[in-house]
Order: C-alpha cells, then sequence, then structure tokens
C-alpha cells in the first residue's frame, strides 16, 4: 500500500514492476492485492500492451484515505502523551 | 489493538523506506541509462575540445545528435513497450516533456543569436547553464529532486570552472564534474536505487 500511494493519485504501476519493487513473488504479493482489492483499497485492471498482457494496480481513493487515517493514527501514538494508546485497526484485512 | 510508540515509529519508517524506494525505483527505471550515456558524452565531447579544439564544431554536434537520436529512440520504444507507470490519458505528459526540451534548444539559438557569446567557453558555460535549468525544472516539476539537486551541482561546477579555472583548462574540469556527474548520477541511480 505504501508504494501505491507513493504514486500521484490515478497513476498505475505495472504488477511486474511492483514486485520487482518489493521484492514479492507473484503468489504473495497477489494474495495481498487481492485481499486490498476485496477491501476495495486498490483497483487491478489487466490489459494487452504490444500484444501482451499487462496488470496494473492502483490505489483507490477510499485506500488512499484509509491509508492517510493509518498514518495520522501512528503519529498520533508517536506524539501522544502516554507512550501506549488503544488505536483502531485501519485495515481489517491485510497481513 | 496495542501499539507502543516504537512500533508506530518503526511502521512509519518501513512505510517512508518503502514509499521512497519505489520513487527511487521508478525514477532509476525511466533515467539512469540516459543519464549514463549524457554523462559520457559530456566527458567525451570535454575532453575532446581540451586536446582537439580545431574539430570543437564537429565533435559536439556528432556527439550530441548521437546522444539525441538515442534519447529518442529509448523513450520511443519505453512509450511502445508500456512504461512501469500508466498515468491517466488526460494526464498525458510525455509530448509536454519533448516539446519543452525541443523549445528550450529553439530558445537556446535564438538567446545565443542575441546575445553572440564573445569566446567558446561563454558559449559552452551558458548551454550547460540552461541545460541544467531544465533539469532543476523538469527536477521541480516531476518533484525528481536528485534532478533538482543534479542541475544546482553541476550549475556551480559550471561557474566554478567559468569563474576560477584558467580558460585553457575550462574544459578539462568540466569534463569530470559536468560529464562526470551526469554519468555518476545515473550510475549511482542503477547500482543503489533499482
Amino acid at each position: 500500500m505504501s508504494s501505491l500511494v507513493a504514486l500521484d493519485s490515478g497513476e498505475q504501476i505495472d504488477f511486474v514492476h511492483l514486485r520487482q519493487i518489493l521484492d514479492l513473488t507473484d503468489g504473495n504479493l497477489g494474495a495481498h492485492l487481492t485481499k486490498l482489492e476485496n477491501a476495495g483499497y486498490v483497483k487491478v485492471e489487466k490489459t494487452f500492451i504490444a500484444r501482451k498482457p499487462r496488470t496494473f494496480i492502483k490505489a483507490t481513493d477510499k485506500g488512499r484515505d484509509a491509508f492517510d487515517e493509518h498514518i495520522a493514527t501512528l503519529k498520533k501514538i508517536i506524539r501522544g502523551p502516554k507512550n501506549e494508546i488503544q488505536s483502531e485497526p485501519v485495515y481489517e484485512t491485510t497481513d | 489493538m496495542d501499539i507502543s510508540e516504537k512500533e508506530a515509529r518503526d511502521s512509519l519508517d518501513q512505510i517512508q523506506a518503502v514509499a521512497c524506494h519505489t520513487r527511487r525505483t521508478i525514477a532509476a527505471s525511466y533515467d539512469s541509462s540516459l543519464l549514463m550515456m549524457w554523462g559520457l558524452i559530456w566527458i567525451a565531447a570535454f575532453l575532446g575540445t581540451h586536446f582537439f579544439l580545431r574539430w570543437v564544431w564537429w565533435i559536439w554536434m556528432i556527439l550530441c545528435g548521437i546522444g539525441a537520436i538515442v534519447t529518442f529512440f529509448v523513450c520511443w520504444s519505453q512509450f511502445r513497450s508500456g512504461n512501469p507507470v500508466k498515468v491517466p490519458a488526460s494526464e498525458k505528459i510525455g509530448w509536454r516533456i519533448f516539446l519543452f526540451w525541443a523549445l528550450l534548444y529553439v530558445y537556446i539559438f535564438i538567446w545565443l543569436s542575441i546575445l553572440k557569446p564573445g569566446h567558446g567557453i561563454q558559449l559552452n558555460a551558458f548551454i550547460c547553464t540552461a541545460v541544467m535549468f531544465a533539469y532543476i525544472v523538469t527536477g521541480l516539476w516531476f518533484k525528481c529532486y536528485y534532478m533538482l539537486w543534479l542541475g544546482i551541482a553541476v550549475t556551480c561546477t559550471t561557474l566554478l570552472g567559468f569563474y576560477l579555472i584558467p580558460a585553457s583548462y575550462y574544459c578539462f574540469w568540466m569534463a569530470p564534474t559536468g560529464g562526470g556527474a551526469l554519468f555518476g548520477t545515473g550510475l549511482y541511480m542503477r547500482l543503489f536505487w533499482k
């Protein structure tokens, strides 16, 4: 999700390229993406470029919002008066 | 779910690292080979100018011509085979980048015809700083901060060479500092960002 949110809104990244960046196997990345897609956080688009099948992935607005919320929560924990606070899980499906 | 401050900090660091790695890998996949090639062209052209001053015009025209053709074909083949990152059709900017660089060279010729630099070093320093200005603008435009810093660094080395290095050693100075900076940045991206 960090990788996808690092792209500008609307930009899509090639599956193979994302796999190389994250150093994951096809199956591992596919499983992560399926969970994120089911949660509505990413959109997977299959297409053909120069007669070769390509899969592009992008973070949805919902995914970006959830990610921003997650970051805000982490920052709040770091800045908070107490070292440990009760926080709501943002991602229901990942990891 | 209980999260300690340390866990939150580690998590944020990890997110930051992945985001940074992603942006760098994408940048390296586009630019590293072209930067290395232009670095080598600058090194060869500056050394050629230093040792074969009489052929300076041909050296720069031939090497820059080769560089422009290779750059065009690399960009074209990337476009044909599909870039790793697809932008929405409404935001496609490839042609705008092409137009920006094409117009830059047109304007360089216009400015040169107006300013009429007195000697070769003035001409060279002007073109180098104009091209580095384009690097800085591109870096700011696409948030590619390595291009911004590279542009500033090479501008500084050009100004140092122009004002402080004896004229006869200007090209000898610019080969490693100007060309070397371009090549070194491309090599660093290829080795450590991919």
